[in-house]
């Protein structure tokens, strides 16, 4: 079972502190690129069944109905669909109308994650969102109104920083099954670059991600980022964190299968010129595929099963690991038992010393 | 055919720093045809990356050039361009005693510097004649005539015959090459007697092995003759012989009066010493050459491999880079927080900075060298006595007697202008005034006698920062006296690390703690765990500093499926923290050795 993402380059306008892949235009996703997905779906190499399908970008939500439905015709067409098939959408409050979301149910979308990003106003307009408060709160009755399954994601660290507290409270209010909350990074090459003065101390970023993780209380903290309601974890983004294999298409989308990354071309005309082509494709190793999956698993609470490991790679974690992960159970970072190695709530916070020792 | 030993010059060329040897050999080479027009390039003899980089000599380079003078007589001249930086003094005397003249340059707007005495004085020691050269008179500072005024004030030679040059333009150039042929006398070997040649300089080469550079003395070597090396009683086969044109030539025969070199099946670096005689192991000579004088290191310092697991690559480039710079002395050391090691002696601080880069550089490590220092002599309440390299070597302070420090005298050259600048500058250096002579109207020389501590640190470029770059310096060692001196400690979270102590003067040991402190604060990054960084003397704690920890490193943001981009980010990340040394439960970082380095610098 694999997963299947579906990359929307386009948004209707850029945000300047975004690095994805996407570039502006002012109506929907144009049908060329719809259909060069759909040829890079049909000539795909692999036989796999589809566990999950993720519309993400960029904005899918610009994607009309017809175009979502000839790109899931065309996954089912080549790939045999899970019964239960998890297939969200990412969507941007704006564009989010009752008669979209009904087009969605329609097309079979049973899951939507709305880039809320903020409900204070002021943060909003730093962030160069073009929805405002009320336009959010709008579009999550909507989306709430037609779907169970439904999330938002939200970022803090964002000016101004103190309104990071009643945004929590007002997402509690219209309570999403699931809660991606990111912390405001200044990417270089975007326009947030030159602001980077603007962004909070560790300190205080620090107090902003515990603010999230104790207001979030109910919600499994399932992921340093994530959140979600018993049964409604996202099972896409766990593909990835569980390092399992997944089919990426359009531009700029990877892949992870039969131990190749492959990389899709992230110039938009260069992609639909050759659909399928690939940027670039490395082999890993084993012993690279063992350092991502474990690097990928100490970003989840669950850790890693110990047996599971075993199983996959028909050797224990130890003795390869053992100096990595005794040092870093000793660093309080890690903790163990009899049947997993998992992430402290240190853990979470310092992952990037866990994955350091890892590839050590 | 070997060239009749009366047409033979052996020659080299010295001067203080910068004035022009490199470029001067430049021309002679150009002249003689030795190299190509189309493969010359500025100071073609500088050949090390680190010579073209800092634009300094550091290796002497011999190379054979063939002349026809005015007489119409083809001649063959043997030149060694010797560096000129005080650091590489030892490289000056071994090229002399291979050599019957020297070229003394003296750059016409700088007049006689600080080496330009010593060399000179080198090279009279040496029995040489000496030529004058005064090299860039293109300059409009020019001043010619206080040249060679200087000359014969200050050195004591002859100016009268002095040539002169540009060799950024290539004027005089011939004129020096007829001088070499007239005025330096042939070499006085006899080629009839038994082979002595003298090893003067070597180098390992990872597919020749070890190429040994010779000046034949007496006799003559041949190829696939059987020599002895005297003093380490090895017998070899000559496998290749041949002339430095500069590259390696081979030829059949090296004979008295010549120089070139050798490659013998040299398999252990050990049974090879610079200063060596060769002879033949058939018909042996009954006295070796007088060989060279062994160095006095005045700076030490620790090095060692930053992956554990180098050390013996360390030692082998240790080794083998000791066959082309004998100035260095080297024996293994242990630190609680480096590990194995070596210790380390040189000629200065930037021989020190230079063998570290060749270390580097030519055998591909990655080294952690602690802070230089002096040896000291020690004198227990017991009586016993002993010399340190090693501050962590130090006893407790309760068990020493006395702790005498190297002192050496200083000659600085100065114009008098800013005569009262270096006289201050001494008086802050500990310095007690002997004289000062005034050469001329407008020149002096400061002698001084000081902590040779003092010098090594920063003395010579706080020198030519006061005095616009026409101070120089020159100094020798006259002995230990006692000091008052103090070991200074520094801790990691309450554990002092062997690698950061060092020994100081008292009166400026808490000022040189609060320094090094805060040094090592902002070198090191932050931890998991608050670092603390403190200074003491013997148990008193005289400077408190610490490293907040570590309070988040997460990339909170989904890389959706690109986990590899990711790994390689941390992988790169990883790297650099392998060029740490864990120290306890801290992870310092190479830099912060060498960041206390010039600890005298003003923060
Ligand atoms: N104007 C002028 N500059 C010169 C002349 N000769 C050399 N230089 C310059 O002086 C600088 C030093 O020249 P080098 O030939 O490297 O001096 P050096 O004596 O070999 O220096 P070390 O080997 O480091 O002691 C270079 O920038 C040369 O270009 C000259 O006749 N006239
Ligand atoms: S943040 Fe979302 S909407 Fe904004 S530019 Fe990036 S992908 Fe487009
Ligand atoms: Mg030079």
């Amino acid at each position: 079972m694999i997963g299947a993402y579906i990359h929307i380059p386009y948004c209707r306008t850029l945000c300047p502190y975004c690095d994805f892949c996407s570039v502006d235009i002012p109506g929907a996703v144009p049908s060329a690129y719809v259909q060069a997905v759909c040829q890079e779906i049909l000539t795909f190499r692999h036989s796999r069944a589809v566990a999950t399908i993720f519309f993400g970008g960029g904005t899918p939500s610009l994607v009309e109905e017809a175009g979502l439905r000839r790109i899931v015709d065309a996954l089912r067409h080549k790939f045999r669909i899970a019964e239960d098939c998890e297939i969200t959408i990412e969507a941007n409050p704006d564009d989010v109308t009752a008669a979209l979301v009904e087009g969605w149910k329609r097309v079979g979308i049973n899951r939507v994650s709305l880039g809320v990003q903020s409900f204070d106003d002021a943060t909003l307009r730093y962030l160069g969102r073009r929805h405002d408060a009320a336009t959010a709160v709008r579009a999550c009755g909507l989306v709430a109104d037609t779907f169970d399954n439904w999330g938002m994601d939200l970022i803090f660290g964002a000016q101004p920083v103190d309104a990071w507290p009643e945004t929590l409270e007002q997402c509690i209010a219209v309570q999403p099954k699931h809660v991606s909350a990111y912390g405001l990074t200044y990417e270089p090459e975007t326009p947030f670059a030159a602001r980077s003065h603007d962004a909070v101390d560790d300190e205080t970023w620090l107090g902003l991600y515990r603010q999230a993780a104790a207001r979030l209380a109910e919600y499994d903290h399932y992921e340093i980022s994530n959140y979600a309601m018993a049964g409604y974890h996202c099972r896409h983004n766990l593909i990835y964190w569980r390092n399992q294999e997944y089919a990426g298409f359009g531009a700029a989308a990877y892949s992870f299968i039969d131990s190749v990354r492959a990389r899709n071309p992230a110039d938009i005309e260069r992609y639909t010129a050759h659909p399928g082509l690939k940027e670039e494709s490395i082999c890993l190793t084993d012993r690279e595929i063992r350092v991502e999956t474990l690097i990928q698993h100490f970003r989840l609470r669950e850790g890693i099963e110990k047996a599971a490991f075993a199983r996959r790679f028909g050797c224990e974690i130890r003795p390869e690991f053992a100096a990595a992960l005794d040092g870093l159970i000793e660093r309080g970072l890690l903790w163990e038992d009899e049947e997993r190695i998992a992430p402290t709530a240190r853990g979470f916070e310092l992952n990037n010393e866990i994955g350091l020792a890892i590839v050590g | 055919m070997a060239t009749p030993i009366e047409r033979i010059r052996n020659f080299s060329i010295v001067a203080h720093i910068d004035h022009g040897k490199s470029t001067l050999a430049d021309r002679l080479l150009e002249l003689t045809g030795t190299v190509a027009l189309r493969e010359m390039k500025e100071q073609t003899l500088d050949t090390m990356d680190i010579e073209r980089e800092r634009g300094i000599t550091i290796k002497a380079v011999a190379v054979r050039m063939n002349y026809r003078a005015s007489d119409g007589q083809d001649y063959e001249l043997n030149l060694i361009d010797t560096p000129g930086h005080v650091d590489f003094s030892y490289e000056v005397s071994r090229s002399l005693a291979a050599c019957e003249g020297a070229l003394l340059l003296v750059d016409a707007a700088q007049g006689v510097e600080a080496q330009t005495l010593a060399n000179a004085y080198k090279a009279i020691e040496a029995n040489l004649e000496i030529i004058p050269v005064i090299n860039k008179i293109d300059l409009p500072s020019a001043d010619i005539e206080s040249a060679k005024r200087q000359i014969e004030d200050i050195i004591g030679l002859d100016a009268e015959g002095a040539i002169l040059t540009s060799a950024k333009e290539g004027r005089g150039a011939r004129e020096v090459l007829e001088a070499v042929v007239h005025r330096i006398p042939s070499p006085r070997g006899n080629r009839n007697a038994p082979l002595r040649a003298l090893i003067f300089d070597a180098i390992y080469n990872s597919y020749r092995g070890v190429i040994v550079f010779v000046r034949v003395v007496d006799g003559a070597m041949r190829a696939g003759s059987k020599v002895l090396m005297m003093s380490m009683n090895q017998k070899y086969e000559v496998d290749e012989l041949g002339v430095l044109t500069p590259g390696l030539t081979p030829g059949d025969s090296l004979e008295a009066g010549e120089v070139g070199y050798v490659i013998c099946n040299i398999k252990t670096l050990q049974s090879i010493k610079i200063g060596d005689t060769i002879t033949d192991a058939q018909n042996p000579a009954k006295t070796p050459l007088p060989g060279y004088k062994d160095v006095q290191p005045v700076v030490f310092c620790g090095m060692y491999p930053a992956v554990a697991t180098d050390f013996e690559e360390l030692r082998d480039a240790l080794e083998r880079l000791q066959l082309n710079d004998s100035a260095f002395v080297f024996q293994a050391d242990s630190s609680d927080a480096l590990g194995l090691g070596f210790r380390l002696g040189f000629l200065g601080l930037l021989h020190m900075e230079i063998v570290q880069e060749r270390l580097e550089r030519e055998f591909n490590l990655t080294l952690v060298s602690t802070m230089p220092n002096v040896a000291y002599h020690i004198i227990k309440v017991s009586g016993e006595e002993f010399i340190i390299e090693n501050a962590s070597k130090m006893p407790p302070p309760g068990e020493i007697e006395v702790i005498e420090e190297p002192y050496i005298e200083a000659d600085i050259l100065c114009p008098t202008e800013y005569l009262s600048a270096v006289i201050e500058l001494c008086k802050k250096k500990r310095g007690i005034h002997v004289r000062v002579d005034y050469i001329d109207s407008k020149r002096c020389m400061a002698v001084y006698q000081m902590p040779l501590a003092e010098i090594v640190l920063d003395f010579y470029d706080r020198l030519k920062t006061l005095t616009r770059g026409y101070g120089s310096l020159e100094y020798r060692i006259i002995g230990y006296r006692p000091g008052e001196l103090v070991k200074l400690d520094l801790l990691l979270n309450g554990e002092p690390v062997d690698a950061l102590s060092s020994i100081v003067h008292r009166d400026r040991a808490v000022m040189l703690g609060r320094r090094l402190a805060s040094r090592l604060r902002k070198a090191i990054p932050r931890q998991q765990f608050e670092v603390a960084i403190q200074a003491a003397i013997g148990s008193r704690i005289i400077v408190r500093e610490t490293i907040k920890p570590l309070r988040k490193n997460v990339t909170a943001k989904c890389y959706g499926g690109d986990i590899t981009r990711k790994r390689k980010l941390l992988e790169k990340q990883k790297e650099g923290k392998r060029r740490m040394k864990q120290i306890g439960l801290v992870e310092v970082p190479q830099e912060a050795f060498m960041a206390l380095l010039r600890v005298d610098e003003d923060d």
